[in-house]
């Protein structure tokens, strides 16, 4: 017990990264997902095909295979985004991995709502915008919200994967410790410590579906 | 006239459904398009309503074009223009298609505010008016999923004609209603006639559309057949 709380403050110097790479992906992954999944059930046929492209590459290779090519393959060819801080490159790989997701989820909510509700919408004089705004987005949040849940359940557990650039998180840290004291132990403690955080975004997440909740 | 259709055809895949459809709806006139599933009635009402495109023909609302046949094919009305035409209908669909995840009150409110730009507290009260007029004060804070059949077409109806237009579809009104309410619902048809409004009626259901209409227009593979 006086070794985990010995270790604990070590650990949880690492937290900042993994619930900043958590944060940044959620906030700006799901608006981008959103747009993506417009673009899939858009009139525009290239439109279409760009998104449907973009899904199919990003949900069709590891998440850490797209981390290294951005992580290191993007400096290596001279392009230099976010010049040499490098937690940037590691929130792009996940955004841009995560709004693939987010994007398919989407659509099949977007495609769920009844077409016979558009039309009468369009009837009433309501102009697209006011339609996807109104009358899908909420029918569709509270369809996906379950399926997001899960994504958003995956995601922090998926911040582990930032060790293998190199970068320090809780998972890293755990790693390092475990290695210098020969003990299993950090990884039990790490263990525990998502085990917390997912235990409150569940709870967070019930509370939001009960909140969208309407009989059908 | 509050509506004109002219030589209206429309194919789907070489299949001909409508062919040379001529007919007017009045002011104040109730008229009916009756006939099977399949006749074409559904597609006559999507090409008024705009929601289909006619391969040929004539299609006037209010004085409006729709669409006109010009040096032998039709010219649609702009996305501006579609919008003011609508703004002059109003349609009650076979499922209602409410919007599920609003109240009674709120599914009538919706197009008063966000499309008329009435404010809430008046369009609140326009909305609790035509509710009451419907008789359905009582469920003005329900959800669709809590009404019966007919409750959710009254308040489709409501929905509809809360932005007073001067033409009201309706496509299969009766078909899922027992007959205590379909009584009640010729009772309805006819009060929004006697204030002005052209009705018109798509429906297989004869007797209904025989008591309640002023004219009954029989659609047969997807012609007119007959006046009666």
């Amino acid at each position: 017990m006086s070794y985990i709380l010995q270790i604990l403050p070590q650990i949880l110097e690492g937290l900042g990264v993994t619930l900043g790479t958590f944060a940044v992906t959620l906030v700006i992954s799901i608006p981008i997902g959103g747009l993506i999944a417009l673009c899939r059930v858009s009139k525009i046929r290239i439109l279409r095909w760009i998104s449907g492209f973009y899904t199919w590459v990003l949900r069709g290779t590891p998440l850490l295979l797209q981390m290294f090519l951005i992580f290191f393959g993007l400096p290596a060819v001279g392009v230099r985004l976010f010049g040499r801080t490098r937690l940037p490159y590691v929130f792009f790989a996940f955004i841009i991995n995560y709004a693939a997701y987010f994007a398919e989820i989407f659509r099949s909510g977007i495609q769920s709502v009844e077409k016979g509700q558009i039309e009468a919408a369009k009837l009433l004089g309501f102009k697209s915008a006011q339609i996807n705004l109104k009358i899908v987005m909420p029918q569709v949040i509270k369809r996906t919200l379950p399926s997001i849940g899960n994504e958003i359940i995956t995601l922090i557990k998926d911040t582990s994967l930032v060790y293998a650039l190199g970068i320090t998180e809780i998972f890293k840290i755990a790693k390092s410790i475990s290695t210098r004291d020969v003990t299993l132990t950090p990884y039990i403690v790490v263990g525990v410590i998502y085990l917390i955080l997912t235990a409150v975004i569940t709870k967070l997440l019930n509370r939001a579906e009960k909140k969208v909740y309407y009989e059908e | 006239m509050l509506l004109e259709v002219r030589g209206l055809y429309k194919a789907f895949k070489g299949n001909q459904v409508l062919s040379d459809i001529n007919f007017d709806v009045a002011e104040g006139e109730i008229v009916s398009l009756l006939g099977q599933s399949g006749a074409g009635k559904t597609t006559i009402l999507r090409c008024i309503t705009g929601l289909e495109r006619p391969d040929q023909g004539s299609i006037f609302v209010n004085g409006r074009a729709m669409c006109e046949q010009k040096d032998g094919r039709p010219c649609f009305a702009s996305k501006q223009e579609l919008y003011n035409i609508r703004q002059d209908m109003g349609m009650v669909f076979q499922s209602y298609h409410l919007f599920p995840h609003m109240t009674v009150l709120k599914n009538v409110t919706l197009a008063l505010t966000d499309v008329h730009k009435i404010p809430a507290a008046k369009a609140r009260e326009m909305a609790l008016n035509m509710l009451e007029t419907l008789g359905l004060s009582d469920k003005a804070d329900s959800h669709p999923y809590e009404l019966s059949g007919g409750q959710k077409q009254r308040v489709a109806i409501a929905r509809s004609c809360v932005t007073n237009p001067k033409l009201l579809c309706f496509d299969e009104p009766t078909a899922a209603l027992d007959p205590q309410t379909t009584q009640e619902m010729t009772r309805i048809i006819r009060s929004l006639a006697a204030e002005g409004m052209g009705i018109l009626i798509i429906s297989h259901d004869m007797p209904f559309v025989q008591a309640v209409s002023d004219r009954v227009l029989t659609v047969e593979n997807g012609k007119i057949k007959q006046s009666a």
